[in-house]
């Protein structure tokens, strides 16, 4: 539905889009994964037709929408980064008047405006002025302006930064539904990788402006298939043990852990029964011992050597 | 458009401060200024030793006749005191066909006053003496009556009409506080763009289905409605409160106040395109009108300085032709077909920024 070809957007020196290629299609809804300053909302911008490729292809049903804006505008719902909205006004007024320049009028515009309040979870407050929420609230509301005019895709830029936990499983679950329930495409942008592991069926991996990974969670974690991580705990550490670990062939990386070590292994090599019996001769208890399924978190990490929130 | 320009009233009532602040200052500042050249007239403590309450009341009302003195009547006694007290620097003493002055200390008031008085003296006891030679003893009215209605009358003009100097200097403080009053509240208003573009809210209209022409146009006819309601409302006041008369050119006023409104909003515009980051708004607003309005005369005429460089700045401020503007429609009963050239100045003015302005806006979104 929705292609996006070799975008690239350079702020004077600094190349904030490289070569990003990536598609949408019906129904679905995909991370775009990535630690600051990557370039997450530069796409996005470009692609919600904010800001102007330097170069590249944005295509929706086949059409250049960078010839044409106003093919996409009305279908897209973009909830931006930072908070977008009228501090002097009412919850409802905010979504009143972002209704009503989608030209939803009278009765029609009414019973949106009780609709998205009611998902948002903030129709008690409505009257109340924006700028006397909290900042969960704030997101919320934030989140229900874009939702207004029921978009085919919807784009989220962060929308949970900085709020806590029940907001922010609240509006998880939300965005869940909205993709399951109504058949809402949605792009989800974000640096926390539970939430995009609970939410996308597809990821794409950013880093310094390019996209250095893609493809179903599944695929993503394959990536790692070569190796496994195993963490054990024991009732006493000591160097010992720790050389003597390095010795086993089958491990390739040993690094200590809380009351323990955590171990990288080749896939399919059977370590821990070594293992079990090198404590043994060392007179050392092992207490627990579990092999760690990989996250998309260990994903970014094996790409680029760094975590994804520092 | 329209929702655009009604939710700009919809946050107006909610932090409508700033703007009533500037109405408010307009008032303020025409006070300070006109309401202590008011008080220029200067009073003159008058005593007699020898005449008799008419003879002096006669005389008060001979030197009344002025713009600038006010002769008031006290007692010997009174003006030696307030002398001593510092309070006036001179008094004066009246007797039949003789006056002089009771001193404290010299003041260059005194001259003035001294021409006056000598002035009216010599005219009310030659046409005394004249009274007394020809035995007619109504030589003042009959010296009147035929001024009204005179075998042949020289009609000396002024090149401007017939607007008295106090009067021009009156409206001229309440003209330019007005209209740099009005420059700030419309700076002011129109950074609501620049702010909106900062926080997002810009993104979200230019998202919508609405034109970026008819998002720019509600907010700029929501500007121009609070410049003009307020330069209205300000010379409501003026007056309803404080008696001001505006002539009867009523059209040509409007006329002008349009043009000129829309001249300073297409110059927000211009300046709004000049910058892109709101914190230095905060600083540019009071430079930009106060600037403008020193350069364009509002502060003091134009006339009063002679510096060619600074006569042809002002020419390019659109407060100067808005100042012409008025003062010709007010003060000189001038017409609009008198008018074309401020009024097509200040259009020229606003279209010209108003093209730049929306091109620099727009210079790094083009899309
Ligand atoms: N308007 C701009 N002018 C200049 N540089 C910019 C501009 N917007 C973004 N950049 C730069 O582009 C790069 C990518 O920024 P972007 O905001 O897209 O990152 P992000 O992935 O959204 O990060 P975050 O998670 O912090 O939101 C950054 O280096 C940023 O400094
Ligand atoms: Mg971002």
């Amino acid at each position: 539905m929705l292609e996006v070809e070799g975008l690239k957007k350079k702020f004077k020196t600094n190349v904030a889009v490289n070569e990003v290629n990536l598609y949408l299609d019906k129904g679905e809804s995909v991370g775009l994964l990535g630690p600051n300053g990557a370039g997450k909302s530069t796409t996005i911008s470009m692609i919600s037709t904010l800001i102007k490729p330097t170069a590249g292809k944005v295509r929706y049903q086949g059409k250049n929408i960078l010839k044409d804006p106003n093919s996409i505008r009305p279908i897209l719902g973009v909830v931006p980064q930072e908070i977008a909205l009228y501090e002097l006004l009412s919850a409802y007024e905010n979504v009143k008047f972002f209704g009503k320049i989608y030209g939803l009028k009278g009765k029609q515009l009414e019973q949106k405006i009780d609709q998205v309040l009611e998902l948002v979870g903030l129709q008690d407050r409505k009257k109340d002025l924006v700028k006397t929420y909290s900042g969960g609230m704030k997101r919320r509301i934030n989140i229900a302006v874009a939702l207004l005019h029921e978009p085919e895709i919807l784009i989220m830029d962060e929308p949970t930064v900085g709020i806590d936990p029940q907001s922010r499983s609240y509006i998880l679950d939300m965005v869940r539904k909205l993709n399951q329930e109504k058949g809402m495409t949605v792009l989800y942008t974000s640096h926390y990788m539970e939430e995009v592991e609970r939410l996308c069926d597809r990821v794409y991996i950013m880093d310094h402006g390019q996209i250095i990974a893609s493809g179903t969670k599944e695929e993503l974690k394959s990536i790692l298939s070569s190796e496994e991580t195993v963490l054990i705990e024991v009732d006493q550490t000591s160097s010992a043990m720790l050389d003597a670990l390095n010795e086993l062939t089958a491990i390739q990386q040993v690094t200590e852990a809380p009351k323990g070590y955590k171990l990288i292994v080749s896939k399919g090599a059977n370590v821990l029964a070594d293992v079990f019996s090198l404590a043994e001769t060392m007179d050392i208890k092992i207490t627990s011992a579990h092999v760690e399924v990989p996250t998309l978190e260990d994903v970014f990490l094996h790409l680029t050597g760094r975590k994804l929130r520092d | 458009m329209w929702a655009v320009f009604e939710l700009q009233w919809v946050r107006l009532k909610r932090n409508p401060f700033l703007v009533l602040s500037f109405l408010g200052l307009t008032f303020v500042f025409v006070f300070l200024l006109a309401g202590s050249q008011a008080d220029q007239k200067m009073t003159v403590h008058t005593f007699t030793d020898q005449l008799s309450e008419p003879q002096m009341a006669e005389w008060l009302d001979l030197l009344n006749d002025s713009d600038t003195l006010t002769f008031q009547q006290s007692d010997r006694e009174d003006v030696v005191d307030l002398i001593e007290a510092g309070r006036i620097s001179f008094g004066l003493h009246v007797d039949e066909e003789q006056f002089h002055y009771l001193v404290g200390h010299q003041s260059h008031y005194q001259i003035a006053v001294d021409q006056h008085v000598q002035r009216v003296f010599q005219e009310t006891l030659r046409i005394r003496q004249v009274a007394e030679q020809t035995g007619i003893t109504d030589i003042q009215g009959r010296v009147e009556e035929a001024l009204e209605q005179p075998l042949m009358s020289i009609d000396v003009d002024a090149l401007k009409g017939d607007a008295s100097q106090a009067d021009a200097e009156r409206f001229h403080v309440v003209i330019g506080m007005t209209l740099y009053f009005a420059i700030y509240t419309i700076l002011i208003t129109i950074s609501s763009i620049i702010i909106q573009k900062r926080d997002g809210t810009w993104n979200r209209l230019i998202l919508s289905p609405v034109k970026k022409t008819k998002i720019y146009l509600g907010h700029l006819f929501y500007c121009f409605l609070i410049g003009f309601l307020q330069i209205v409302v300000s010379f409501a006041l003026f007056h309803y409160l404080l008696g001001y008369d505006f002539g009867d050119q009523f059209g040509a006023i409007v006329l002008v106040l349009i043009v000129y409104v829309f001249s300073i909003v297409a110059l927000g515009m211009f300046l709004m395109g000049l910058i892109q980051s709101p914190q230095q708004l905060d600083a540019v607003n009071p430079i930009v009108a106060t600037g403008m309005a020193m350069l364009g005369g509002a502060f003091w005429p134009i006339d009063l300085i002679s510096n060619q460089m600074m006569i042809a700045l002002s020419r390019v401020m659109p407060i100067f032709h808005g100042m012409e503007g008025l003062k010709g429609a007010i003060l000189f009963d001038q017409g609009i077909t008198e008018l074309l050239q401020p009024l097509s100045i200040l259009l020229l003015m606003g279209v010209l920024f108003m093209g730049i302005g929306i091109n620099l806006m727009e210079r790094d979104t083009k899309i």
